[in-house]
């Protein structure tokens, strides 16, 4: 009878079992290229190995410290952004009492995860260049109030804070879904022991919500932190493209693979590069998570 | 317990099984279509294009009766993907690398023409052009354009033209030049008076547009930079580099007497840093676009149209005029003039290398290259050369005689790309007075003088690497410059040292080895 269960579970596995062997390990073949000197038509496997050397040209290119750091820099700030902001957001939308305001509040902050990086670079660029690129309606307002203008696509300073914004546009509201789950999950109970306390809806957001949300914090903390290593490629490309002027501040992995594939069509490079990448992300989503269990195992997702 | 410990391991191995018969089948099916290149293959095909730019508009139905024509005069019909000009070098570069099977694509020395000869990623083409089979191609392509398009003896692409040569210029809102009290601009110092007096008295135009692929034509380009007021006075400077992006090199004029290419950093050479800080100097004065850097070509010629951009880019191709009828709607009373700012103007023989700017190139791993020859002959019949590159008569265009026409709608085909005969081109009602004088000129060989380096293509692959190296420095460093986003003294020295990283001695060393032997077999 178990033995039968087992051929069930496993006929109800194969599907996923195949598409993750097809799509997901077969293809892990081809990271062979970032030891070849890759010629199309040699192909894959005919091409010559030349052993480390597509690594050192990215580590010897004089790139690879600024890259590395503008990819955890921005990495971190974005999920402290939006982390942060989600829950800000949540917090205010569960004390919005009408619920056809809160529908309509969540609606509206929902939408900008919708909006494609393309749409998103459009916009900034009206906003910080104008249309025609001799304006835009953030220096008119700098103006506006006696400020210089700036020209935001050749000042690299910025870029950062800039994107972060866009981030937190992006994924605010997203993650306040999220985090309002999982105040409607907090017991009611709980609140009216702080009612009878007498503690103010400031207090019991700050007091009761707040730490009761940290499990599920923790959690896309640590979902984030696995994905720490790969920049936001969708959104950094489409805004910065290959704007170098933004470079020293903006560029990040992906970003800095792409051009390399898409400039050089060197595929051993880049392959080299991207090995790297899913090395080193390995290593952090371990050490998150292995960090995460110490201080909460209880919502530790291993 | 062993039960299902069995009937995992069955499990993975089918599951394992599955990929790996998934992959040998992907293998097999990828050898057997290489197998076809070159061959004519049988049924029905459809041969794949890679075209720059965004689909026309009106698209759809021209293509559909392209492809019922198609399929009736040759059996096959086309399908092609159009990408945005934005990324078309860099995307068909991958694609080219990455062995897609398409047929056909726009290529040129500007783009990654001499790569992809060096990586034997396109088809050399003499022995299908002499073949016989295609006589409206050779009809329509002369055969001293051909014998000029050769690279070391070898034909690696049918060359696009419509007219001798290619000469990049302005092309100017001349209604707002005639507002200003400038009747008839000729040279570099008119177009500079020109800028301030629009920046000064017209404050939502933007006096120089200039798009996200502009940037390298601006000082050091062959056989002008856009904005090098020297390079327009003297218009005699041989340039090379030995991929379309890459780092451009001057070449000694007296290499023919002394045998010595002496190739110099552009840098180097005279009026080029003049040209940086001038350029800067028109950045900080608000003359050029602020977000030149990323803005996308299209974006540019909307804005142009839009009568929101007083100069951009043109070319000796008759299409500048394509413009007014979109450009009137927006702002009535419009009007275009095209400015060349050569010393000495018509009379001026600058250097031309006669090589064409753009090449049709058949794909090594392509379905059929003969069949891409053959679209290439059925496109070189009028009718058919009409239909693609003008639309749907009486529906995109009414013809004007045998070489006119009249754009009734806004479908514009990248005819460069695919379908220019110089034989075949009909040129826009109404094209402008100026335009037409240029275009003209453009026609005549002696109104030229020929580059001493005119057939020199450098061969990449002895400096691969240190080409893409200087290649990606180039994008972060030296694009601000060009369009004078940056300190020039801060920024030339930024560049000059992330070029000595990158290996730009070694490349260097390559170009006048390879210069010097071309001078030597001349």
């Amino acid at each position: 009878m178990a033995a039968r269960k087992g051929w069930v579970v496993g006929l109800l596995a194969l599907p996923a079992v195949v598409f993750f062997l097809v799509f997901n390990y077969l293809p892990m073949a081809g990271l062979v290229v970032a030891f070849k000197e890759f010629d199309v038509n040699l192909g894959i496997f005919d091409s010559p190995w030349n052993g480390l050397e597509n690594f050192t040209y990215f580590l010897e290119s004089g790139d690879a410290a600024r890259i590395l750091f503008n990819t955890l820099f921005l990495n971190v700030l974005f999920l402290g952004a939006t982390l942060a902001a989600g829950i800000i957001l949540a917090i205010m939308l569960n004390e919005i009492r009408s619920t056809f305001f809160k529908r309509v509040s969540q609606s509206v902050v929902f939408f900008p995860y919708f909006v494609s990086p393309v749409v998103i670079s459009i916009i900034l660029q009206v906003l910080l260049a104008g249309a025609s690129g001799g304006g835009g309606a953030v220096n008119d307002a700098l103006s506006g109030f006696g400020f210089p203008a700036v020209d935001w696509y050749t000042e690299p300073g910025p870029w950062p804070w800039i994107l972060t914004v866009v981030k937190i546009w992006q994924l605010g509201g997203y993650l306040s879904v999220i985090f309002l789950a999982a105040i409607t999950g907090i017991p009611e109970e709980v609140y009216e022991a702080g009612m009878i306390d007498g503690a103010s809806r400031a207090q019991m957001a700050w007091r009761i919500t707040l730490p009761l949300l940290k499990p599920t914090a923790a959690v896309l903390l640590v979902l984030g932190v696995g994905r720490i290593f790969y920049g936001d490629f969708g959104t950094i490309y489409a805004i910065i493209g290959d704007n170098g002027t933004l470079f020293d501040n903006t560029d990040v992995i992906d970003t800095y693979v792409f051009r390399a594939l898409r400039q050089l069509g060197d595929f051993g490079t880049t392959a080299a590069i991207g090995l790297f990448q899913s090395v080193v992300g390995f290593i952090l989503v371990v050490i998150a998570v292995l960090i995460q269990r110490k201080y909460s195992k209880e919502t530790s997702i291993l | 317990m062993s039960n299902p410990m069995m009937s995992r391991r069955g499990l993975l191995a089918a599951g394992g099984g599955l990929s790996v018969a998934a992959f040998l089948s992907a293998c097999s099916s990828g050898s057997s279509q290489s197998q076809a290149t070159g061959g004519a293959g049988s049924g029905a095909l459809t041969l794949s294009l890679l075209l720059p730019g965004d689909v026309p508009v009106g698209w759809d139905p021209v293509l559909a009766e392209v492809n019922k024509k198609l399929q009736k005069d040759l059996g096959f019909t086309i399908k092609p993907q159009f990408i945005p000009w934005t990324s078309y070098g860099q995307q068909a570069l991958l694609k080219f690398t990455a062995g897609e099977k398409f047929d056909t694509a726009l290529q040129a020395r500007w783009l990654n023409m001499t790569q992809l000869v060096a990586s034997g990623s396109i088809v050399e083409l003499s022995s299908l052009l002499s073949s016989g089979k295609y006589p409206n191609l050779t009809a329509t392509i002369d055969p001293k354009i051909i014998e000029l398009n050769r690279w070391s003896g070898k034909l690696y692409g049918l060359p696009q033209i419509n007219s001798v040569a290619r000469f990049h210029h302005f092309s100017i809102r001349q209604d707002l030049a005639e507002k200003l009290g400038m009747s008839d601009i000729t040279d570099f110092a008119g177009l500079e008076k020109f800028w301030y007096d629009v920046k000064q008295k017209n404050k939502d135009i933007i006096p120089i547009g200039v798009s996200s692929r502009m940037p390298k034509l601006m000082v050091a380009w062959n056989p002008v930079g856009w904005l090098n007021p020297y390079m327009w006075d003297n218009p005699n400077m041989s340039i090379a580099s030995f991929t379309g992006d890459s780092f451009n090199f001057v070449l000694a004029a007296d290499g023919k007497t002394t045998g010595s290419s002496n190739p110099i950093p552009w840098w180097e050479a005279p009026g080029m840093v003049d040209a940086l800080r001038l350029i800067r100097k028109y950045y900080q004065d608000g003359l050029i676009n602020k977000n030149a850097l990323t803005l996308d070509s299209k974006a540019l010629d909307s804005q142009f149209k839009a009568g929101r951009v007083a100069s951009g880019w043109a070319m000796t191709d008759g299409l500048s005029s394509t413009a007014l009828p979109e450009l009137t709607k927006n702002v009535p009373g419009a009007m275009l003039a095209n400015v060349m700012p050569l010393k000495g103007g018509e009379n001026a023989k600058p250097y031309q290398t006669f090589q064409s700017d753009n090449f049709v190139v058949l794909n090594a791993k392509g379905q059929s290259n003969e069949k891409a020859m053959q679209l290439q002959d059925w496109v070189s019949i009028k009718e058919n050369h009409d239909l693609l590159t003008y639309g749907i008569p009486g529906k995109d265009w009414n013809p004007d005689g045998d070489d006119e026409y009249e754009k009734v709608s806004t479908y514009t085909f990248p005819g460069f790309a695919l379908a220019w005969r110089a034989k075949l081109e009909r040129r826009i009602k109404d094209m402008t007075e100026s335009e037409t004088k240029w275009f003209d000129w453009a026609q005549d060989i002696d109104n030229f003088t020929v580059d001493p380096y005119a057939s020199f293509v450098p061969d990449p692959e002895p400096v691969k690497r240190e080409n893409t190296q200087v290649t990606a420095a180039l994008t972060q460093f030296a694009n601000p410059l060009f369009i004078g986003a940056v300190d020039v003294d801060q920024g030339l020295d930024k560049l000059k040292k992330a070029l000595d990283r990158a290996g730009l001695a070694k490349l260097q060393a390559e170009m006048a080895k390879q210069a010097d032997a071309y001078l030597k077999g001349q």
